[in-house]
């Protein structure tokens, strides 16, 4: 537009100027015009998202796009690899142990992901033995509720996953199509969400106390306090030991509300008197101050507090789950099996106490490579089936060294 | 319209100049009138602003709003109402009984313009013997309400936009009324269909190409109605990244939607004003408005809306115009606005008044000489530039390597 009018010095004369200006006023005008007008009459660029688009968006993205995972359960081995490498807890397992003769050695009743917590970093991708969790290309993920952001791979819980047996040397498996599955699960996600709970059921949640440690339901916190009142008393002198026992009755979340970096700072304090408040413990609530005010006045007193006048089902319960899970059978100290059976027989029964997931976690190619390096090869390490966990480490420690496993 | 009602009156029987229930009759046909030019000014306004949405998008390779109705024809509707529900909120420093009626300022000072603009041959509420003196003072009443608004707002960013927005309307004024002068001054009437009947139906007929005064006279008519409208490049009234929004940023819901009423109905109001001075109005090629005048029956209608057809394609071209001058132009400074006005618009009008009267003197001692210069300026001015300028842009897009494609993604 008109610029200032240079000075009358700088130019052959002011009259030269002003029809300069002029003149420049009108050509901007005319370019200016004529590049607006000509893009009026090419198409817009813009993709008409989401309904306007000649294929889904999805198909269009790269095929190695991170997107909302999926799960393949017709190969899925329930090794719980993806849930272990999770950095932050959005995979979900749960597994139901059989025999491994009747029923199948490992069921999975639950695999949950949270799809509203998934960071989409991939880890759970790349351990995967069979490649049945994988990135798809879905991303769009607008709900009704939270909470439909959960995938459920296993619809229903009372008919669990049957784990997938991969053939020997295979290193193909038949994947469904990639996205098949999730896209299902996501048109649940139009579903209305999920009524708001009542109060009855809110205060029922809040004295389950669902951070932390998961404590067996219907736990007895009276029966467990008695427990570990019993317990510390054993080990009264020992401080370190009495600070475990005090650490048991917390929550565990090392939330850091009391106060102490976490729930060993805590339990040290109150185990060396240091602190005597029982009240610190907000996820654990008026179940660990009971738990706790029970261990400290037994303490005081030497003696247990009187039992109440009708133990509940719940008492026997915390001390069973205590005891470690080896078979009642074998727990008569004999030489064990490794000196009295042939190798070819100790390895069927190695290979038998291994979880059969096949899924590699124990850096050898599948369960059979572990159980020939244990008993062929000299493997002493016996902690590495993660899938088996604590079963399988007490089963082969039992069979192996004929001890119990030693605490983790 | 005056006449139209008395010959009705004639009809049923009766004299309007005796009859005593002609004032009653007159009133309620004011009242209908005045219904049917706010609500025709309303709805133009409003689907000028889905147009402008529409036609900015497609200059920036957009597609804009294109989902309420076909092609997004009824987003306007969409945006009325909810511009209807949203809450009339009053600041509680403000001036209130000012503030609430300065957009009917606005309002009343915009809608009077229709009194007097034509639509066809027959078609104009009013045609007064001052027509654009008429519109040039009721125009007027507009800035009285933006500097209401932006005073009783209390705030500064209002009053900012206010003073400048009346800075920039007074400043335009003059060369807008020296140049309106030249159509006045050429067709001797200042009645709107006056003008119109002194113009003729083809373009060298136009006073636009008459000489090369009136040339320029129309393109300083043009711009001083753009700033007058606070339209881009002139919208500094309303810049928002000096002013958030100007005279109207306290208003909200209703009385801020007047606002933009207004706005939006101004380019209505600038176009048909430019159509009606300069370029010939409603007037039919090869029809002369004194065989329009002799029609009867269904010719008379038939070419009545011929008429109405012609003026508002002119008109909407012009709207169009000045939406492609604000995707195309970026906002000029305070002191390049007042340049532009008094250092180049108002010496520039004043000579061209100067011109045309000295014009008008040699044309009546020679009178074939206006026939030429309506050619030389028809071919020169027009019609040549045109070709360019519609080869220019087709280079534009073939040059990039695009093609011509105006239908697709709508």
């Amino acid at each position: 537009m008109a610029e200032t009018v240079t000075t009358a010095r700088q130019t052959p004369g002011a009259f030269g100027a002003y029809v300069k200006n002029v003149r420049d006023t009108a050509k901007s005008f005319w370019e200016g015009m004529s590049v607006t007008l000509s893009y009026m009459f090419r198409k817009p660029i813009t993709t008409q998202y989401p309904d306007r688009v000649p294929v889904p968006v999805r198909d269009t993205i790269p095929p190695r796009y991170r997107g909302f995972l999926e799960v393949d359960m017709d190969i899925c081995t329930a090794c719980q690899a993806c849930e272990r490498a999770c950095p932050i807890a959005v995979i979900n397992i749960d597994i139901l142990k059989g025999d491994g003769k009747t029923t199948p050695k490992l069921r999975m009743e639950r695999f949950d992901i949270d799809i509203g917590k998934c960071m989409y970093c991939g880890l759970c991708v790349e351990p995967c033995p069979t490649g049945a969790i994988q990135h798809t290309r879905e991303f769009e993920g607008a709900v009704m509720h939270f909470n439909n952001l959960t995938l459920r791979f296993v619809p229903d819980p009372l008919v669990p996953a049957v784990p997938y047996k991969p053939p020997k040397g295979a290193d193909a498996f038949p994947r469904k199509p990639l996205g098949e599955i999730t896209r299902q699960l996501l048109a649940a996600w139009d579903a209305p969400p999920p009524p708001f709970p009542t109060k009855e059921q809110l205060e029922g949640s809040k004295g389950a106390a669902a951070h932390g440690k998961e404590k067996p339901a219907g736990l007895d916190p009276t029966a467990m306090g008695r427990t570990l009142a019993a317990k510390a008393l054993q080990v009264k002198e020992d401080k370190p030991q009495l600070q475990k026992v005090l650490e048991e009755a917390m929550a565990g979340t090392d939330c850091g509300d009391c106060g102490y970096p976490d729930c060993k700072g805590y339990s040290t304090a109150l185990a060396y008197g240091k602190d005597t408040s029982t009240e610190k413990c907000a996820p654990g609530g008026a179940d660990t101050k009971a738990m706790l005010e029970t261990i400290l006045v037994s303490l005081k007193t030497g003696k247990l507090p009187d039992a109440p006048a009708a133990p509940t089902d719940g008492a026997p319960a915390p001390a069973e789950a205590k005891a470690p899970a080896a078979p009642a059978g074998d727990a008569p100290a004999g030489p064990p099996l490794a000196q009295t059976l042939p190798k070819d027989e100790l390895f069927k029964h190695v290979l038998d106490a291994m979880a059969g997931t096949d899924c590699g976690d124990c850096e050898y190619p599948d369960c059979e490579g572990y159980a020939k390096g244990i008993v062929y090869e000299g493997q002493n390490d016996l902690d590495r089936c993660a899938p088996g966990g604590e079963d399988t480490r007490a089963k082969l420690f039992q069979i192996m060294l004929g001890t119990k496993p030693p605490p983790k | 319209m005056q006449g139209w009602v008395d010959s009705l009156i004639r009809g049923w029987g009766y004299d309007p100049a005796t009859w005593p229930w002609t004032q009653i009759i007159y009133l309620l046909f004011m009242g209908l009138f005045a219904f049917i030019v706010i609500n025709f000014a309303a709805i133009t306004a409003g689907i000028f602003s889905w147009a402008e949405r529409r036609v900015a998008a497609r200059m920036q390779s957009r597609v804009g709003p294109n989902r309420v109705g076909p092609a997004g024809f009824l987003q306007w509707v969409a945006d009325a109402v909810k511009l209807l529900t949203k809450e009339d909120l009053v600041p509680a420093e403000s001036d209130k009984i000012l503030f609430r009626i300065a957009p009917y300022f606005m309002m009343v000072g915009f809608a009077c313009v229709f009194v007097a603009l034509p639509f066809s041959h027959r078609l104009v509420v009013a045609d007064m013997n001052i027509g654009i003196f008429f519109i040039l003072a009721v125009t007027a009443l507009i800035v009285v309400g933006i500097i209401m608004s932006g005073w009783s707002s209390n705030s500064k960013w209002s009053l900012f936009g206010a003073i400048r927005s009346a800075a920039q309307i007074i400043s335009y004024e003059i060369p807008a009324g020296m140049a309106l002068m030249i159509p006045v001054l050429l067709a001797g009437t200042l009645s709107t269909q006056g003008i119109i009947r002194a113009q003729g139906g083809w373009p060298w007929q136009w006073f636009v190409f008459n000489n090369p005064a009136t040339f320029a006279a129309f393109f300083i008519y043009f711009i001083s109605a753009l700033a007058e409208g606070n339209r881009t490049p002139f919208d500094l009234p309303e810049a928002e990244s000096e002013l958030v929004s100007g005279y109207n940023t306290e208003y909200s819901g209703m009385r801020f939607s007047y606002f933009f009423l207004v706005e939006w109905g101004n380019m209505w109001v600038m176009s048909a004003l430019a159509t009606t001075m300069f370029l010939g109005g409603w007037q039919i090629p090869g029809v002369s408005a004194a065989q329009l005048d002799a029609m009867t029956g269904g010719r008379a209608v038939l070419f009545e809306l011929l008429s109405l057809g012609i003026f508002v394609a002119k008109t909407l071209f012009w709207v169009f115009v000045v939406m492609w001058l604000r995707w195309t132009l970026p906002r000029i400074r305070v002191d390049q606005m007042m340049n532009m006005c008094w250092k180049y618009l108002v010496p520039v009008s004043f000579i061209a008044v100067l011109f045309v009267a000295g014009w008008m003197l040699v044309v009546r001692a020679a009178p074939g000489l206006a026939t030429a210069m309506h050619w030389i300026m028809f071919v020169g001015a027009g019609v040549i530039p045109a070709a360019f300028f519609v080869n220019r842009v087709a280079r534009n897009i073939r040059d990039t390597g695009d093609r011509f494609d105006f239908t697709s993604n709508w």
